[in-house]
């Protein structure tokens, strides 16, 4: 029996592609412009591409604008939804409501049963009426096409519902792949008081080889990429309050970066990483968020296997194209409409092909002229979210043959759980780290 | 404000100076329907004011202007504002919706006004 073998284990490798493009906005001007734009944009995109697909739906009827609605006469229409919530915040109501006990804002969810749809186009808007169209599952900035008829109440009926559906997947070369892994992690809130170190390491200990005999180490050694869905640091607010900081303070505030980028130098030694920001970690507020700032991570931006990203994130993996954002879209669909788990909103947003619908509306976007760069063009393989409660996975067909695997990460501080996917056959598991030291 | 005084500027709102360099308005307001009167100095009704000829009215009442305008507020290309309109343009010539060529010859020639007439007063 060899006690030492003298062959070292390679780490596989695969060919990575960044799609990040879209989401950069660099070479964007702001010239004061409205979200009018932005919502142009959208409609004629989406309604270029479901004028297109009408004739296969139902050809016999007409389509109109929402102006040329006649009483009686069955049409289609085409346009953005918008969903009037009673109890969404309004800025008005601090000036309008009389300041009472009930709080101004309420925490989860905003829906009620009085929440009525609106479809909306440049020459005008209609109210929808009929139950076809359920307001708990729409939210405001759907494009969709509606066929119906006015009603004598100038509200019109809604009868049958279009979305746009999944995108078109661009067909994968069907090799015999072999086995690579790609793991998924989100949620490390280093710098917050639920975070373990010991589990992190745990984890950066497995994926670089330092953990196991050779059997472990060559399961490790199929991990090809590495990608950590937002929210890695955790600020406490005590110190972003806006008031100047004291010394001993200031080093608080670099705390956990320092520690991040001594955990991410391990990883980035050993093989290709991407981070995300999310919406705890310091990068702008209005979707797509910028690539966190090389400066933060001195140790491990100088290995070209770390790659800071935008979110949402596109890249691609071996040709398999991924697509994820860390959250915020999700929890905003979580507050404006419902669904029975997380992975259906996900499911939506591809068929809807939009990943971030509520966007200008009620989440933070970034005022674009020219393009609505959250449309979906090209169905990806793997489609993520990261920061939610717990894992849960789906693989979706669509009626092309689409076929995407759908992931929702948890927030690895709060679980311990990390996502591992095989890219030869899209199946995925969980890595659970334990931390329990029994006496 | 070639007529008005300068301690007339004390009873009106004043105007902050050089909005724009595009000198949107011209300064003897042909009439008080078009301009947008923001404290404007009408103290002298424009038909009193004499002009030694005619009525500079070339920025406003042009034919290009008129083209122009009809450009803007076409629905199809989507809003005009904060946005210039040779952006709008480029953006409906990208996204197919084939705008007409003589608008972009007349943005990128002449001497017309590159913002829509909404540009800075919404």
């Amino acid at each position: 029996m060899e006690v030492d073998s003298q062959e070292q284990l390679q780490r596989k490798q695969s060919t990575y592609l960044s799609l990040d493009e879209n989401f950069e906005i660099q070479k964007e001007v702001y010239r004061g412009q409205q979200y009018s734009q932005i919502y142009f944009a959208r409609l004629h995109m989406m309604r270029t591409l479901l004028y297109s697909l009408v004739p296969n739906w139902k050809s016999h009827l007409p389509v109109c604008t929402v102006l040329e609605l006649e009483e009686g006469k069955e049409c289609i229409i085409v346009g953005t939804l918008y969903k009037h919530m009673k109890l969404k915040p309004c800025i008005l109501d601090e000036y309008s409501k009389e300041r009472s006990v009930a709080p101004l804002i309420k925490p989860h969810n905003f829906m009620h049963q009085d929440d009525y749809l609106v479809l909306e186009d440049e020459s005008g808007r209609v109210k929808l009426g009929g139950t076809k169209l359920s307001p708990s599952v729409y939210v405001t900035g759907v494009v969709v096409a509606l066929h119906g008829k006015e009603t004598s109440a100038g509200a019109f009926f809604v009868e049958d519902v279009l979305e746009a559906g999944l995108p078109p997947q661009i067909e994968r070369p069907l090799k015999s792949r072999e086995d690579k892994y790609v793991v998924f992690v989100s949620g490390l809130s280093i710098g917050s008081s639920s975070s373990n170190p010991l589990q992190f390491q745990l984890l950066v200990d497995h994926i670089t080889g330092h953990l196991g005999d050779e059997e472990e180490q060559g399961l490790a050694a199929e991990i090809v990429h590495l990608v950590i869905v937002g929210n890695s640091v955790e600020i406490s607010h005590g110190l972003l309050n806006g008031q100047n900081l004291a010394s001993k303070d200031q080093s608080r505030l670099s705390e956990p970066f320092k520690e991040l980028d001594i955990l991410l130098t391990q990883i980035a030694a050993s093989l290709p990483l991407d981070i995300m920001p999310g919406s705890s970690d310091p990068a702008n507020f209005a979707l797509p968020q910028q690539p966190l700032n090389r400066c933060l991570f001195p140790g491990s931006a100088t290995y070209n296997t770390f790659r800071s990203c935008t979110n949402p994130h596109c890249f691609e993996l071996d040709s398999i194209r991924f697509l994820g954002t860390s959250g915020q879209n999700i929890d905003d669909l979580t507050k404006y409409s419902e669904a029975k788990d997380k992975l259906d909103f996900l499911e939506r947003t591809l068929r809807w092909r939009h990943l971030a619908p509520t966007a200008p509306n009620t989440l933070g976007c970034y005022p674009f002229t020219d393009r609505d760069p959250f449309l979906i063009d090209s169905c990806p393989d793997v489609y993520f979210v990261g920061n939610q409660e717990k894992y849960e996975t789906r693989l979706l067909k669509g009626l092309e043959g689409q076929l995407v695997r759908l992931i929702c990460i948890p927030r690895f501080c709060e679980t311990g759980v990390a996502v591992v996917l095989n890219m030869r056959n899209l199946e995925c598991h969980a890595l659970t780290f334990g931390t329990q030291i029994s006496s | 404000m070639a007529t008005t005084s300068k301690n007339m500027n004390v009873f009106y709102r004043q105007k902050k100076n050089g909005t724009t360099s595009t000198g949107k308005k011209s300064t003897k307001s042909p009439s008080p329907k078009h301009a947008a009167t923001f404290g404007s100095e009408i103290t002298q009704p424009p038909a009193l004011v004499s002009h030694g000829g005619s009525l500079d009215l070339k920025d406003d009442f042009d034919e290009q202007e008129q083209v122009l305008r009809q450009f803007d507020m076409n629905m199809a290309y989507g809003p005009c504002m904060g946005i210039t309109r040779l952006d709008r343009w480029e953006r409906a010539q990208r996204t197919g919706l084939n705008p007409p060529k003589e608008i972009e010859s007349l943005l990128k020639g002449g001497k017309v006004k590159l913002e829509s007439l909404f540009d800075g007063r919404v």
